[in-house]
């Protein structure tokens, strides 16, 4: 706790900042895979998982790999198809301003996730752990879960900490329903969202390069479910240390419905921009005095960071320094490794690697060209490339080196 | 990308990284002359977040709102509303608009979750030989499988 600044300088900093971002993934990551090693769904009776995910094409373990790539294939057409349909949408009810619609339609959107997806994830927890809860208690905690879930989406003036958490736990929920898609369609979509995400921030028409470039020609944030990472703050002067020197955007939107009920999820989705304001300004210099501090730091506020999740900054600083990635990152990374856990945990550990090599990848080239840039396809495309390489490769490898006990 | 390095936090990363951002620190780190006026009963900011957080004046409407809507079953806004207000819990005689809602959250929660618990104990360690044919009416498992709750996905 000494007084003298160190000459630690960006590594210090922006370590710390990659380290509360590279944090909230890889719980998100490991909840999943727990999640998914626990509660097995393979034998279960999965054949009837209807979703728009496989409208085209229903995956049945007695076809041939050529017909399961193909239908997969089509499932992951029909699938981005209706995203970029509703990101679309999205843009539109921005452009005319009807931004309390996607809050509320945000807010209700994490109700069901969080109400339903939870307790079912619940309900199965407690048969496969036998657990002797009566429904009065479960159905209380449930409520009581959902209910601060919803006020901690909704509202900014909750414990940051609780915010997180629960960004988390939307995360893991809605990933854990993506794992339960058959698998050649959950790894033929992945890569399609990873080229979807590319097309859509880097090609000019875009829906998300359109989205951001309005929500920055206005000034405004995005609606969006986003995780924040906590700004850091600079103790010295009891205040936030302000860099503008990035703001990146990460937007997508997902929908799925399924047969018996329609879910909307809106979360967001990977699209990264950069506003190259450099400077760096200590906000509040508490030597001058406390008067200055609480209103400078509102107004800071009022920039909507911290503010009323009306963020849709996405991975890379926020005017205040606060990472933030959005939701739908979580989750396609978290169904990476969920899908990865399925088969054996060698392959987890190298998704797991390979995702957050692509998340460095991304933040560097972030730093280098200062532009919208999508982070999903990196870590993605890495993952899936490290998933096969290690079913091929490696696992024979291991394999082979343990029965000849030369390795284990 | 640029940053002056002096302006950069510098050795607090401690009590960054813990995302655990004490008031009172704040109060140890500022300027010494600082120090004599703000005492360590007299935490700066209500919330546990810190400067991050709400003031002073906001905050008693939040207090008050967490504390009415607890009411209607919500115990853990209860807790939520006292983990966000720790500084008032912790340190008497500081913010006193704050401070009864926040302690009646407390007490409230306490009272709940003692109900609460035990009658989920008495369910679960009871259990047949207590309640006899309507244990297994209540138990959860046996009412998700009576109506088809997981067979939604």
């Amino acid at each position: 706790m000494d007084q003298n600044p160190r000459p630690t300088g960006i590594l210090h900093s922006l370590g710390e900042e990659i380290i509360r971002i590279i944090t909230p993934v890889s719980i998100c990551m490991f909840l999943v895979v727990i999640l998914v090693s626990i509660l097995d769904t393979n034998s279960s009776n999965f054949s009837s998982f209807n979703t728009i995910a496989t409208i085209a094409y229903d995956e049945s373990t007695s076809d041939s790999e050529w017909d399961k790539f193909k239908g997969a294939l089509l499932n992951s057409l029909v699938f981005v198809a209706v995203v970029t349909v509703v990101t679309f949408l999205l843009v539109l009810l921005f452009y005319f301003r009807c931004t309390k619609f996607l809050k509320y339609y945000m807010g209700f959107s994490s109700f069901l996730v969080l109400g339903f997806m939870g307790g079912e994830i619940g309900l199965f927890l407690i048969q496969v752990f036998k657990i002797a809860i009566d429904s009065f208690t479960y159905v209380l905690l449930l409520f009581n879960f959902t209910i601060v879930g919803v006020l901690a989406v909704f509202m900014s003036k909750i414990p940051i900490l609780v915010t997180q958490s629960y960004m988390v736990i939307i995360g893991v929920l809605t990933a854990y329903w993506f794992t339960m898609l058959p698998e050649w369609t959950t790894w033929v979509l992945l890569v399609a969202m990873a080229l979807y995400d590319l097309a859509a921030v880097l090609l000019p028409g875009g829906p998300l390069r359109l989205l951001v470039e309005l929500a920055i020609s206005r000034d405004e944030d995005i609606p969006a479910l986003v995780y924040e990472a906590r700004p850091i703050v600079d103790p010295r002067r009891n205040s936030i240390v302000q860099r503008r020197i990035w703001r990146n955007v990460d937007l997508e939107s997902t929908e799925s419905s399924q047969n018996q009920r329609i879910i909307a999820n809106a979360e967001e989705g990977q699209r990264i921009i950069t506003n190259a304001e450099e400077g760096q300004r200590i906000i509040a210099n508490a030597e001058e005095g406390h008067e200055l501090t609480a209103p400078l730091i509102e107004r800071i506020r009022d920039h909507g960071l911290v503010g009323e999740n009306l963020g849709l900054e996405g991975i890379g600083l926020g005017s205040s320094g606060a990472i933030k990635l959005g939701l739908g990152d979580f989750i396609f990374y978290s169904v990476l490794v969920g899908r990865a856990a399925m088969y054996d945990y060698m392959t987890v550990y190298a998704c797991y690697l390979a995702i957050i090599a692509g998340l460095g990848i991304t933040l560097m080239l972030l730093a280098l060209y200062q532009k919208a840039l999508p982070a999903l396809p990196v870590s993605v495309l890495l993952g899936v490339l490290f998933y096969v390489l290690t079913r091929v490769f490696l696992e024979e490898f291991i394999v082979q080196c343990s029965s000849n006990l030369l390795m284990f | 990308m640029e940053r002056s390095s002096e302006e950069v936090i510098p050795s607090e990363a401690a009590v960054l990284i813990t995302h655990r951002t004490d008031p009172i620190r704040y109060n140890q780190n500022l300027d010494p002359r600082l120090i004599s006026t703000s005492s360590l009963s007299r935490p700066e900011w209500p919330t546990i977040d810190g400067p991050l957080g709400l003031s002073e004046q906001d905050a008693v409407g939040y207090a008050r709102k967490f504390f009415g809507f607890g009411f209607v079953l919500l115990p853990l806004l209860w807790a939520v509303n006292c983990y966000y207000f720790w500084p008032v819990l912790r340190h008497a005689r500081s913010f006193p608009q704050i401070r009864p809602y926040v302690v009646g959250s407390a007490i409230g929660f306490m009272v709940f979750s003692a109900m609460l618990a035990s009658w989920a104990l008495t369910f679960t360690i009871g259990g047949e030989r207590l309640f006899g044919h309507t244990w297994d009416e209540l138990v959860m498992y046996n009412v998700a499988d009576r109506y088809g709750l997981t067979g939604w996905i």
